[in-house]
C-alpha cells in the first residue's frame, strides 16, 4: 500500500517535498546563504520536471479519490515546463532589495500552488478537486500582493482574493447541487448515476462552469483580470496568465470530457457562447491598452476563448489539441513576459510606447518579442500557427464551421494589435529609446528555451505524436 | 407527526435568523456592526448542524467561525484607521438593480430545486459520533478522507507563511536595513 | 413526547419574559431628560472618538491562533480513534504535524511571535 502510494503519487510527493525543503533550508541557512536556496530549488525542480517524463503506469488511490493516468502526468509535465521557465525569469526580481528577504517564501508558496493544481488535475472526486482549487488560488493572492510596498500590488491581492472567494462560492454551490442530484461526489458515481439531463443537473453545471470561468477569466467573468494582472509583480502575472490558466483549462477538459460527457448537449452551447464572447471582448479591449501587462492580460483572455474551441470536440482529439495549444501558449506568452520582465527590471517601464525604437538598442530582445507575438497571433512559421490550426481543425471536425469562421476573424483582429507592438519596436521613432539591456543569465536562458520551443514544437511532429500517444492511453 | 413539525419549526426559526442577519450584514452602514451581524449568521448555521445531530460540526462551527474568524475580522477592522466611518449610501438605482438580480437568481434556483425529483435515500442516518468521524478521517478506503486531511496541511502551511510575509514589518521599512 | 415538553418550555419562556417587559412598560411612569442619557459611574464625558487603531501584531497573533485552532479540530477526532487504528494513524498524524510544525518554526524564526 505504502509503496503503491509513493510510486503513483510520486509527482505530487516530489513537488511537496521540494516546497517543504525550500522552507526548511530558509530556516536553517544563515543570512548570507539565503540566495543559494534559489539555486537548490531551481535544480531540484529541474530534476522533478525531467523525472516527470519517465514513463510509468498510472493508477487509482484512496478508493478513487485520486487517480492519475498518462494524460494527467503529461498535463503536469506541461505545467512543470512553464513553472521552470517562470522560476528562471524570477531570479533577477527575487534579488531586488525589497524582495530578497522573502524570496524563499515566494518559491515555497509558488510551488504549493502548483501542487494544488496537481491535485486538481488528478482529483477523483469533488472534494479533492475543491481542495486542490483552493490551494491553487488562496496562496495566489499572497503572490499577487507580494510587492506590498506598492499599493497597486496590494490592490491586486485583495481584488484577486475577493473575486476568487466569490467564484469559489458559485462553484461550491454547484458541487452541493451535484451531491443533491447524485448522492455522491465521486466522479465515477456521478457518471454512473447521472445518466440523463435534468433541470437540477443543468443548474449545478451552470454554477460549476461559472466558477471555473471566473478562474479562467472568460467573458463575462473577466472583470478582475486586467487589474490583477497589472498590479501583480511581473513574474506573478506571467504565472497567473499561463500556468494557472493552463491548469484550469486542463481541469475543465477533464471534467467535461470524463465526468459529464452525457451532458454534452447542455454544456456545448454554453462553451460556444462563452468562446465567442471571450474572443471578441478580449481582442477588442486589447487594442485599447497602453500598458504592456494589461495588454497581455486581455490577449490572454482572448487566448482562453480560443482554448474553448478545443472543448467542443468531445473526443481524445479535443484533449490532445488543448494540451498542445497550452504548451505552445505557455512558451510564447512566457517569451513575451520574459522580454517585458527584462525591460521592467532594467528601466521600470511597462508602457507600450516605451518600446518605441526598441529594436535600435536591443535587437535581440525585440526579435524575441516579435517571435512571441507572432506565435501568439498564429503566423505560419512559428508554433502558434500549428496549435491554432489544430484547434480550428478540431472544432471544424465537430461541425462548428461558424465558430471557426468567428475564430479566424478574431485571429485577424489579434494580428492587428500584436503588430501594433511590433510596429512600436521596429518602426516608431523615439528620440530616447530604452538603453541596451543586459539581463542576467537565468532570464537569458529562459528566453533561449522559449525561442527554441517556439520554433521546434511547431515543426517537430514527434511533439504532437507524443501528446497523442499519451492521451490515447487515457 | 408532532416531532416533525417541531423540527420544521426550529429549522424555520433559525433560517429566519440567518436570512435576517445576512441581510443586515450586507446593508449595515457601519462595518463593525456588519461583522457583529455576521456572527449571528454563523451561529445560526451552527444551530443547523445541531438540528442535524451533527454536534461535532456544530461545535466546530462555533469555535472556528464564531470564535476565530469573526474575532479575526473584527481585529482587521480595528486595524484600519477608518473604523468609525459610515459607508456611503448606495444609490437607489444600484439598490433596485442588485435586489432585482438577486431575487430573480434566487427565484430561479428555488424553482428548479422545488421541482427537482430527488431520490429519497433508504440508508439509515449515519452516526456522526466523533469516533466515526475519526475513523473516516484516517481511512484509506472509499469514503475515507486521509488524502484531503493531509493535503489541507499544505494549505495551512502556505497560509501561515503567506500571512507572516504579508503582515510582518519589513526590515527595509525601518531605519537600519541590516537589523533583522 | 420530549418535543411536546420542549415546545411548552419554549412558549412558557417567551410568554413569561414578554409578560415581564410588558408589565414594566405599562406600570412604570416614563420620563426623559438629557441628563439621563449621559454616561454615569465614572462621570467624565468622552473626548473625541472612542475608536482606536490596533497594533498589527494582534492580527498576526489572531491569524496564527486561527490556523492552529483548525489544527486542533483535526487532532480531536484523531485522538479518539488513535488507539483502535494504531500505527497507521500515528504515521498519518505525524506527516500532518511535521508540515504544520514547519509553519510554527517559520513563525518563530521570523520573530512573528515576538511582540513589536
Amino acid at each position: 500500500m505504502t509503496y503503491s502510494i509513493i510510486s503513483i503519487m510520486r509527482q505530487e510527493l516530489g513537488l511537496v517535498v521540494i516546497a517543504l525543503l525550500v522552507l526548511f533550508f530558509d530556516l536553517v541557512v544563515n543570512e548570507k546563504n539565503k540566495q543559494k536556496v534559489f539555486l537548490i530549488a531551481l535544480a531540484l525542480f529541474g530534476l522533478h520536471t525531467l523525472a516527470g517524463f519517465f514513463p510509468f503506469e498510472g493508477g487509482n488511490l484512496f478508493g478513487g479519490m485520486y487517480s492519475t493516468q498518462p494524460v494527467h502526468i503529461l498535463m503536469k509535465n506541461v505545467l512543470n515546463i512553464g513553472v521552470f521557465l517562470v522560476l528562471l525569469m524570477s531570479a533577477s526580481w527575487l534579488k531586488t532589495p525589497q524582495i530578497a528577504n522573502k524570496s524563499n517564501e515566494f518559491l515555497m508558496i509558488l510551488l504549493t500552488t502548483l501542487s494544488g493544481m496537481y491535485f486538481m488535475i488528478s482529483a477523483g472526486d469533488f472534494l479533492m478537486f475543491y481542495i486542490g482549487l483552493e490551494i491553487a488560488s488562496i496562496p495566489m493572492a499572497i503572490l499577487a500582493a507580494y510587492e506590498k510596498f506598492k499599493s497597486r500590488s496590494e490592490e491586486a491581492g485583495i481584488k484577486f482574493l475577493l473575486n476568487s472567494a466569490l467564484s469559489t462560492g458559485f462553484l461550491l454551490f454547484g458541487l452541493s447541487l451535484f451531491y443533491a442530484a447524485a448522492g455522491s461526489i465521486y466522479f465515477d458515481d456521478l457518471t454512473r448515476t447521472l445518466s440523463q439531463p435534468s433541470p437540477l443537473v443543468a443548474l449545478a453545471l451552470t454554477f460549476l462552469l461559472s466558477g471555473l470561468a471566473f478562474k479562467l477569466s472568460l467573458v463575462p467573468f473577466h472583470f478582475w483580470t486586467a487589474d490583477v494582472y497589472e498590479g501583480s509583480p511581473m513574474v506573478v502575472t506571467s504565472y497567473f496568465s499561463v500556468i494557472s490558466k493552463g491548469a484550469v483549462a486542463f481541469v475543465l477538459g477533464i471534467l467535461l470530457f470524463k465526468v459529464f460527457p452525457v451532458f454534452e448537449g447542455l454544456w456545448q452551447n454554453v462553451i460556444y457562447t462563452l468562446a465567442v464572447a471571450t474572443m471578441f471582448l478580449g481582442n477588442l479591449f486589447a487594442i485599447r491598452q497602453k500598458n504592456i501587462k494589461r495588454f497581455l492580460a486581455f490577449s490572454s483572455i482572448a487566448q482562453a476563448g480560443f482554448i474553448l474551441l478545443g472543448l467542443l470536440h468531445t473526443d481524445n482529439l479535443g484533449i490532445i489539441v488543448i494540451i498542445y495549444f497550452v504548451l505552445i501558449y505557455i512558451l510564447s506568452n512566457l517569451a513575451a513576459f520574459g522580454v517585458a520582465q527584462a525591460v521592467y527590471a532594467a528601466s521600470g517601464k511597462e508602457n507600450i510606447e516605451d518600446y518605441n525604437g526598441f529594436y535600435k538598442t536591443n535587437p535581440r530582445l525585440a526579435l524575441i518579442m516579435m517571435l512571441a507575438l507572432f506565435s501568439l497571433s498564429g503566423i505560419p512559421p512559428v508554433a502558434g500557427f500549428f496549435s491554432k490550426f489544430f484547434l480550428f481543425t478540431a472544432a471544424a471536425k465537430a461541425g462548428y464551421y461558424w465558430l471557426v469562421f468567428i475564430a479566424v476573424v478574431n485571429t485577424t483582429i489579434a494580428l492587428y494589435y500584436y503588430l501594433l507592438v511590433v510596429k512600436a519596436m521596429f518602426i516608431n521613432p523615439n528620440p530616447e529609446p530604452l538603453p541596451t539591456i543586459r539581463s542576467d543569465k537565468y532570464l537569458r536562458s529562459a528566453l533561449f528555451i522559449t525561442v527554441i520551443g517556439i520554433f521546434l514544437t511547431g515543426i517537430l511532429s514527434p511533439v504532437f505524436e507524443y501528446i497523442q500517444a499519451m492521451v490515447d492511453k487515457f | 407527526m408532532m416531532s416533525i413539525t417541531f423540527h420544521q419549526a426550529v429549522f424555520y426559526f433559525f433560517s429566519a435568523i440567518i436570512v435576517i442577519f445576512s441581510i443586515l450584514t450586507v446593508t449595515s452602514k457601519r462595518i463593525l456592526r456588519a461583522a457583529t451581524f455576521l456572527l449571528f449568521v454563523l451561529l445560526g448555521t451552527a444551530a443547523f448542524y445541531f438540528i442535524l445531530n451533527y454536534a461535532f460540526m456544530g461545535a466546530l462551527q462555533i469555535t472556528l467561525y464564531a470564535g476565530g474568524i469573526v474575532v479575526l475580522i473584527i481585529f482587521s477592522i480595528l486595524l484600519t484607521s477608518h473604523v468609525g466611518e459610515r459607508f456611503e449610501p448606495i444609490g437607489w438605482g444600484k439598490m433596485i438593480a442588485s435586489a432585482l438580480v438577486s431575487l430573480i437568481g434566487a427565484g430561479f434556483t428555488l424553482y428548479v430545486l422545488l421541482n427537482a425529483d430527488f431520490i429519497p435515500t433508504q440508508a439509515p442516518l449515519p452516526d456522526a459520533s466523533v469516533k466515526n468521524i475519526g475513523t473516516a478521517l484516517l481511512s484509506y478506503e472509499r469514503n475515507g478522507f486521509v488524502l484531503p486531511f493531509e493535503v489541507v496541511s499544505l494549505l495551512l502551511l502556505a497560509a501561515i507563511v503567506g500571512a507572516i510575509v504579508i503582515a510582518r514589518k519589513e526590515p527595509h521599512d525601518t531605519e537600519n536595513p541590516n537589523n533583522e | 413526547m420530549t418535543s411536546g415538553l420542549l415546545i411548552t418550555f419554549f412558549i412558557t419562556a417567551i410568554v413569561l419574559v414578554a409578560a415581564g417587559i410588558l408589565a414594566a412598560w405599562l406600570l412604570a411612569p416614563s420620563s426623559f431628560n438629557k441628563q439621563k442619557s449621559q454616561p454615569y459611574e465614572c462621570g467624565i464625558p468622552t473626548k473625541g472618538t472612542s475608536w482606536m487603531q490596533f497594533n498589527v501584531g494582534y492580527y498576526l497573533f489572531a491569524l496564527l491562533f486561527l490556523i492552529f485552532d483548525v489544527e486542533t479540530v483535526f487532532l480531536f477526532p484523531w485522538a479518539v480513534v488513535m488507539k483502535t487504528i494504531g500505527m497507521t494513524a500515528f504515521v498519518e498524524i505525524l506527516i500532518f504535524f511535521v508540515i504544520i510544525v514547519l509553519g510554527l518554526a517559520y513563525a518563530w524564526k521570523k520573530q512573528a511571535l515576538k511582540w513589536q
